[in-house]
């Protein structure tokens, strides 16, 4: 390839990058505006003063310390729940190939594509009758585990592909069983892919709404993203504190993203697709 | 005896049973279940006094049946076609120029191209807040840009006019979906071998040609891959329509998927929205095993 001129085609990138991140930077100056700013024609692009007790005051007023707790419970959870079933499923599927394991391979990808919203309807009527909605946070955890394990394990699996055989081998030879060379070689290997990819679980569990808008009738046992739907009217005009409400919850989130950016997006690349 | 199963677990093949048993059973009781469950839901009836019984009337075919007469049925089921078909497209093509853009390989082009991922990492509900403030009527910045640029001169009601409803919420799964896309897109132009596109231009093909010829055939298994993995994604979009039009005004902006959680737990008549999430569950596996046809090179090695 030609080589062309750098600080040009860098000015386009990151034009382009600026365009596309619009409308977070649209959420961020707009908890900032002032209650008559907010509607103001022609809109402001820079906030006209810096008011950051509106934060202070929608944590206090939409009583976020509990959705959030609820929403950090839940993505805690589950991320456990999924990291612990997943990374020895992803390590079997990982390490032979034959018939059963294409077959189960086969089973998760399947899994892995039901909408939660459809899915929700039997899961709802049956964890009723099982009586789990007694306890509708673990109700949720288990529903999300389930659809969120199989892009799990997709992504482990190969993290633990890329760990050659042999070091396994010798650690057999050498006297291990097979949980030992498992702990001892192969999980510490693989531990980079397991955490970036249980992070990205994390993540998605942190903004669960279908499964937790159904199966929590509780208020106070409600997640952030349930939260933030009733705080939505179809008629509302606190649009600065809606914002202010979607900064608070979305702001820890774009943090730990851009602190791990390279390594997630490295993650996601090698597991969906090759 | 307990000896021998101990020394399985540890050291043998009961290693890997194990290790792969429990989370399959997990998986089949909490998803594989409910599925079967679903199907046999749409074939009963179910009220909101039979929810906790497992056993119910059969009905045959009547849920079928009812659904099909609604009204509605044959618009969701046509608005579910156009979101599906125009997400994908704008998805897939920003994506695509975007992957290529990126792909010139200069100082920073990696760092930026990772940051537009935030968008696939955000809550849903965040994301469809935003634009539902962006897409306001009156107040909303996106009609200010269109007006004063000249290119409408009335404003557009997007979330409210049952002409736009739809599009509202396109827009908004396009711009959730385009960095998936193009992060996805960016592998695969990255595995193309440089050399090929030198021999090409000595050859003298231009920029064009050197597109129809070397890449698009290059990324024939990625594209494939991209298109029904966005397929999978954009028929479970869900988030989008409860933040930005609950499906309305008058069910002009609703889908197949939003359409079965109303019909669930709006209306409570679980066992039309058991019928609906069967019809599409079987339309999602179809997509599936497109998905692992066009991956199936990686998984038989």
């Amino acid at each position: 390839m030609t080589r062309r001129p750098t600080p040009l085609l860098l000015a386009a990138a990151v034009l382009l990058s600026a365009i596309y991140l619009f409308p977070l930077y649209w959420m961020y100056v707009t908890s900032l505006k002032s209650g008559s700013e907010v509607f103001a024609y022609p809109p402001t692009f820079l906030p006209e003063s810096l008011d950051f007790h509106i934060f202070a005051e929608v944590w206090q007023t939409r009583d976020m310390a509990s959705f959030l707790w609820n929403s950090l419970v839940i993505a805690s959870g589950s991320m456990a729940m999924v990291a612990v079933l997943g990374t020895g499923c992803s390590y079997v599927l990982a390490r032979y190939r034959n018939i059963w394991v294409d077959i189960a391979l086969f089973l998760v990808l399947m899994l892995q594509v039901l909408p939660a919203s459809l899915m929700i309807t039997p899961i709802f009527v049956g964890f009723s009758a099982l009586g789990l909605l007694e306890y509708p946070r673990f109700a949720v955890m288990i529903a999300f585990t389930a659809k969120a394990m199989p892009f799990f394990v997709i992504l482990v699996r190969a993290t633990f592909m890329s760990i050659p055989g042999e070091l396994e081998e010798a650690a057999l030879v050498d006297g291990n069983s097979r949980i030992g060379a498992f702990g001892l070689i192969v999980l510490p290997l693989a531990r980079n892919g397991i955490l970036v990819s249980a992070i990205l679980i994390f993540m998605q569990a942190f903004g669960e709404f279908v499964y937790s808008k159904s199966m929590i009738q509780d208020v106070t046992l409600q997640p952030a993203s349930v939260g933030l739907n009733g705080f939505m009217g179809p008629n509302t005009v606190e649009w600065n504190k809606i914002m202010a409400y979607a900064t608070i919850y979305v702001t820890p989130i774009l943090a730990a993203f851009v602190l791990l950016q390279q390594r997630i997006v490295s993650g996601l690349t090698s597991g969906a697709l090759k | 005896m307990m000896k021998r199963l101990y020394s399985a677990v540890v050291d043998g093949k009961g290693f890997d049973i194990l290790l792969v048993g429990l989370p399959l059973l997990f998986l089949i009781t909490f998803s594989g279940l409910p599925l079967l469950y679903n199907v046999l839901m749409s074939f009963q009836e179910v009220d909101i006094f039979s929810l906790g019984s497992l056993i119910r009337p059969f009905v045959g075919l009547d849920n079928y049946r009812a659904l099909l007469a609604q009204p509605e049925f044959w618009p969701i089921m046509w608005n579910t076609v156009i979101f599906v078909v125009c997400s994908i497209f704008g998805q897939f093509t920003l994506g695509f120029a975007l992957a290529l853009f990126f792909d010139a390989g200069f100082r920073g082009a990696s760092f930026l191209r990772g940051l537009f991922l935030v968008s696939w990492v955000m809550p849903g509900l965040v994301v469809g807040a935003i634009w539902n403030w962006i897409l306001s009527g009156d107040f909303g910045v996106l009609n200010y840009i269109l007006r004063a640029t000249g290119l409408i001169s009335e404003n557009i009601f997007w979330r409210s006019d049952t002409d736009f409803s739809l599009w509202a919420v396109i827009i908004a799964n396009i711009w959730l979906g385009t960095a998936f896309n193009m992060i996805l897109l960016s592998v695969g132009l990255a595995g193309i071998p440089k050399d090929l596109y030198e021999a090409s231009e000595l050859d003298g093909a231009n920029v064009w040609q050197r597109f129809l010829t070397i890449t698009i055939p290059m990324m024939r298994s990625t594209i494939g891959a991209v298109i029904s993995l966005g397929l999978i994604f954009t028929l479970q979009q869900f988030d989008l329509f409860a933040a930005i039009t609950s499906g309305g005004p008058a069910n002009s902006s609703n889908v197949a998927q939003y359409w079965a959680w109303e019909l669930s737990f709006r209306q409570y008549d679980f066992a039309k929205g058991a019928t609906i999430s069967t019809i599409m569950i079987i339309t999602v596996m179809i997509a599936a095993l497109l998905y692992v046809r066009s991956t199936r090179h990686e998984v038989r090695g």
